[in-house]
């Protein structure tokens, strides 16, 4: 940002300001409804309320250090849970997956932009003021929402001082808000994905992070609503005095599981398949191989949608539900392992007998994939009944969710951030602090939330201010990890910040892979290929087969290097 | 998992052999070491949880490690040299190791759920979980028959009662007999709760507006744990009771002395604590639901003594 | 919610603008799709209230009339016809014929909403009477929300009608408001039945 010589003429011509072109940061500040500016703003502001997420992590963990309740009052700890999670789900994970949604759908089919690109802009601005909303329920009356981020009622109805405006009321503002603004998303996506591609790009050819987007938005646009649904109701229970939830009125209070569960936990496949596509597009770069039965791939992801609909009992074998559902709902969760097996498989065999180039993006894919696999046996275990009885509702669910969101997501969007950093910016990341970066996070992620599983199968309870001595052990270790997982973050942020700003150029193709967003220069001008969309004529991944991309890609690629 | 199979060295079947035979001896003895993660196991339940969990630690032991096995071993030995930038060999699928890999962990996640289903049953045969849908209004007469169980477990914010309507006794801490199987009926006068005993492998929620009866048979003496599994607010960690595990005639012993006793405030750390907050001795947060006033019980028991699970 | 489509053509240079416009009734069908999931979910929170309840409906209530409700619902029905001959006109280029049908529809549609508050306003029991009667005001009142957004979208496509030469090509807005109208109407009839029907 600092000249501008090297930046390709094409971006000083362009219509409206993008990335990396001199002095126009204010865009990221304005109605702007340029997709790559859009996702940039995602990013920027997921990541924003990571640091405030991670904050009342680490209090959290204060707190858990020593066995009683002492470092914060019990009710200001079940806030700091409650917001927690609600923060990173809502404010960090969803909106730093459309971030990177909104960079690399585009310029992976060619196409100009979003297909509404003003329904993008509100579906971003909408972010920031359900964050403020969140954030202002601190400093309402009787503080933020305090009933977990499941928000079961009648718990969550309880309301000690009676105001109508009060942390629970906003909270499920902000989650409904949410729910509109990336169901706005969704839509769009899901438009551009099927009617926005280059020519000869068909579904066939489309890369994986395409398919696992497309597979993610679908399952938004299917559950959230009911969870809209089931909030709406919540409200009014809350607010009105209505009788949905309410046993005392004839309501059900399991009802609101089913909605909840219905949607959230779908919405952890929403957030790991567009991973499982960042982990597809990353090893074949990296291990110089094609990517392992594309067409398998792809598929799974088709399936893991279908079942991600029917399991969401697995979440309530403890809440009365009868014997037949808690079978036939163990078995569709079992199902589940079956494709997502697939896709591991697939990825291993492409590692194998490649030739790896173990760069941080490539480094945190692997640590990823490592804490996903991890994630992924355990998560067999939830599914069988009489163990899920056990630990259900027990730290042993906080160790699994954690290595799925943390340890796999999480690390892939690193990854993600790594990979395609120098293509959005302009500038390559400094590999040094990068793995530093990494190592951290790494260690961190793995001393913070495998010790949550032997405390799990011990009998803790999840969501406790205070516990019983004998759990203190695995406790101290889970604090000092997640104290490591706090600086790990100080690397990364002086990383992304310092390499914008006065990092190396970046070539249009620093990792010389394949993709039209490598046909790019980087950052790409606005319009990404304006009216030269290239034709599409083979599928993707062809690293060392010598099958070109598109047509004239020789005049393409020598026309990037020349600018 | 591993190499295309186009052919077969005499050294490669060797190796595999030798790395199949050591994760299957890992997760063989991965599945042995369940017990020491776990409490001790005090109900006829626990013995078939707990043999479950090997044999899934055991199978999770050999996906885990054999995949990361091959994750090292490419990190290992399939890095490109520092200048290489060329590509490695174009391998783009193969469908019959495609459908290896899809096959055998259906049949395996197939023949976990259906011994889990056994399982299942057999935990249902010993204490089953029976769900009767009745409205809780016996809450409010004491004393009343309980259908279900011999004893009533009542669930508020935060405290845990429990009342033996035949022997006219109530208490904060949970007596039950050795070998013989009990009928606990779960009422909730609030919030859901969890009824959850670490040490019995059970854990059943405790639904306000309903009335759900759980069997459980202790197999061992001794003093438990019964911790609040499903958040019910300020207190809800604070929310736990112990369970003493006796011979019939020591709890038939303690039913009578009981019923002799006085009614006395039960148990309640969430109202010790609020008092000290309403006199200042302790500091306050945001605004909380007061806990409910601990129950009159005959003997309000003990939550501070060492408990072995 | 926000459930108007963007419409309008986003601000890009000229060669998108076709394009765009091609994919807002993709969009709005996806979106369609979406929202018959919030119906859905209540549909079956109120069967599953009902099944499971054990005094449904309360106390002093005997049921719902539903003789007044079927003749609305008839005047709801009818106007998806209406709305379909709007069109029909609107393709054979009969401007004033499209225009006199859509507001016959955007008048049976009020017509509807005057109908609902009446019979709110003679209802015995309120929002709060129960699982029933929150059941009944949140179904019947989500929907009469759709139905005066519907009337809304259709006011804007009325006004855009007169526009020059506006809908010389079809127009993708009149298209979606009509299919929204529909699923208004769809999802009435279900609420009909569930409500009204189902006893």
């Amino acid at each position: 940002m600092t000249s501008t010589a090297g930046v390709d003429s094409r971006i000083l011509k362009a219509p409206h300001p993008v990335p990396g072109a001199p002095d126009n940061w204010k865009r990221f500040f304005s109605f702007n409804t340029d997709a790559k500016v859009i996702g940039i703003q995602y990013i920027a502001t997921a990541l924003f309320f990571l640091l405030v997420g991670g904050l009342l992590a680490m209090i959290m963990r204060g707190e858990l250090i020593t066995p009683e309740a002492d470092l914060v009052d019990r009710t200001v700890y079940n806030g700091l849970y409650t917001m927690h999670g609600t923060i990173m789900l809502f404010l960090f994970i969803f909106p730093v997956l459309n971030g990177l949604n909104n960079l690399l759908i585009p310029c992976m089919i060619g196409a100009p932009d979003m297909a509404f690109p003003k329904l993008n802009a509100a579906a971003f601005w909408m972010v920031p003021v359900f964050g403020v909303i969140l954030m202002a329920s601190f400093l309402v009356p009787g503080g933020p929402a305090s009933s977990g981020w499941w928000s079961y009622p009648p718990v969550s109805l309880q309301n000690p001082l009676g105001h109508l405006i009060n942390g629970e009321a906003l909270w499920i503002l902000a989650v409904a808000l949410s729910g509109i603004s990336s169901i706005m998303g969704a839509v769009n996506f899901v438009t551009t994905i099927l009617r926005m591609r280059a020519p000869g790009m068909t579904l066939g050819r489309m890369p994986i992070f395409c398919w696992t987007a497309l597979s993610a938005q679908t399952i938004q646009l299917i559950g959230l609503p009911a969870l809209t649904g089931g909030a709406v109701m919540l409200l009014f229970d809350l607010a009105v005095g209505t009788s949905f939830y309410r046993p005392e009125g004839g309501g059900d209070p399991v009802l609101y599981q089913h909605f909840f569960w219905f949607y959230s936990h779908p919405a952890v496949y929403v957030i790991i398949l567009p991973v499982f596509g960042v982990f597809s597009e990353l090893f074949p770069v990296y291990a110089r191989k094609p990517l392992f039965g594309y067409p398998f791939v792809a598929g799974a992801s088709l399936v893991i949608v279908g079942l991600s609909l029917i399991v969401w009992v697995h979440h309530m074998f403890p809440s009365g539900v009868p014997q037949w559902m808690r079978d036939v709902f163990m078995v569709t969760t079992m199902l589940i392992a079956v494709p997502t097996g697939i896709k591991v498989f697939a990825w291993l065999a492409t590692l194998w007998g490649g030739k790896l180039r173990l760069n941080t993006a490539m480094l945190f894919a692997l640590g990823g994939l490592f804490n996903f696999v991890f994630a992924g046996v355990t998560g067999i275990m939830l599914a069988t009944v009489p163990v899920d009885i056990h630990v259900n509702n027990t730290y042993f669910v906080v160790g699994h969710f954690h290595y799925v969101i943390y340890g796999a997501a999480t690390m892939g969007v690193y990854a993600a951030i790594y990979h395609w950093f120098p293509k959005f910016t302009g500038h390559m990341y400094y590999e040094g602090l990068g793995k530093l970066h990494f190592l951290l996070t790494f260690l961190g992620t793995n001393l913070n939330f495998f010790p949550m599983h032997p405390l799990g199968l011990m009998g803790m309870p999840r969501r406790v201010s205070s516990y019983d001595p004998e759990f203190a052990f695995w406790n101290v270790i889970a604090s000092l990890g997640a104290f490591l997982l706090g600086v790990s973050i100080i690397p990364f942020l002086l990383n992304l910040v310092s390499s914008w700003v006065r990092g190396p150029k970046s070539p249009a193709n620093p990792w010389n892979a394949i993709g039209l967003e490598w046909l790019l220069p980087s950052p790409p001008p606005a319009e990404n290929f304006e009216e030269h969309v290239p034709t599409v004529i083979s599928g993707p991944y062809g690293y060392g087969t010598g099958r070109p991309l598109v047509e004239h890609q020789d005049e393409i690629e020598r026309a990037l290097l020349k600018a | 998992m591993t190499s295309t199979p186009q052919r077969f060295p005499l050294s490669r079947l060797i190796g595999l052999a030798l790395w199949l035979g050591l994760l299957t001896l890992l997760s063989v003895w991965m599945g042995a070491q369940v017990p020491r993660w776990l409490p001790v196991s005090a109900s006829s339940a626990a013995p078939l949880v707990d043999g479950l969990f090997g044999f899934e630690t055991a199978v999770a032991t050999f996906v885990f490690v054999g995949v990361v096995s091959v994750m090292v071993w490419v990190v290992l030995f399939n890095r490109a040299e520092k200048y290489d930038i060329s590509d490695a060999e174009p391998i783009e699928g193969n469908t019959t190791l495609e459908i290896i890999w899809t096959v055998i962990p259906l049949v395996l996640v197939m023949g976990i759920a259906a011994y889990t289903i056994q399982v299942n049953r057999e935990i249902g045969l010993i204490g089953p979980m029976d769900h009767s849908h009745a409205p809780a209004s016996a809450s409010s007469a004491a004393g009343a028959s309980v259908p279900g169980g011999e004893v009533q477990v009542i669930a508020r914010q935060w405290s845990w009662e429990f009342r033996y309507p035949v022997a006219g006794v109530s208490s904060t801490e949970l007596h039950m007999p050795i070998d013989r199987r009990l009928g606990l009926q779960l009422e909730s006068e609030d919030v859901i709760h969890g009824f959850f005993v670490p040490a019995f492998r059970l854990k059943q929620q405790v639904i306000p507006g309903r009335s759900i009866t759980l069997f459980i048979t202790p197999t061992r003496a001794g003093r438990y744990r019964l911790r609040d599994s499903e958040y019910s607010g300020t207190w809800f960690a604070a929310n736990q009771a112990d369970v003493v595990v006796e011979s019939e005639e020591a709890y038939q012993d303690w039913l009578r002395r009981a019923s002799r006793l006085p009614l006395q405030p039960g148990l309640s750390e969430a109202s010790r604590e609020y008092a000290q907050q309403l006199s200042g001795d302790r500091p306050s947060g945001y605004a909380t639901i007061a806990p409910a006033p601990p129950p009159l019980v005959n003997v309000p028991g003990s939550n501070t003594l060492p408990h072995d699970g | 919610m926000t459930i108007s489509p963007p419409l309008d053509a986003p601000p890009t240079p000229q060669g998108h603008e076709a394009a765009h416009a091609n994919h807002s009734l993709t969009g709005f069908i996806i979106f369609l799709c979406s929202e018959s999931v919030i119906f859905l979910a209540f549909f079956t929170g109120y069967a599953v209230l009902k099944l499971s309840a054990v005094q449904w409906l309360p106390s002093g209530v005997e049921g719902l009339e539903w003789r007044t409700p079927l003749l609305y619902t008839v005047v709801l029905v009818s106007s998806s016809g209406t709305v379909a001959l709007a069109e029909r006109c609107l393709s054979k280029g009969q401007l004033w014929g499209f225009r006199a049908f859509w507001l016959l529809s955007m008048a049976m549609g009020a017509v509807f909403l005057y109908g609902q508050a009446i019979e709110w306003r003679s209802l015995s029991f309120g929002i709060t009477s129960g699982s029933f009667g929150s059941c009944f005001y949140l179904l019947t009142g989500f929907h009469g929300l759709h139905v005066l957004s519907g009337i809304l979208l259709m006011a804007l496509m009325l006004q855009r009608s007169f526009r020059p030469a506006n809908y010389a090509a079809g127009e993708q807005g009149v298209i979606a408001t009509s299919l929204f109208w529909h699923f208004v109407d769809v999802i009435w009839v279900m609420l009909f039945l569930l409500l009204y029907a189902w006893s």
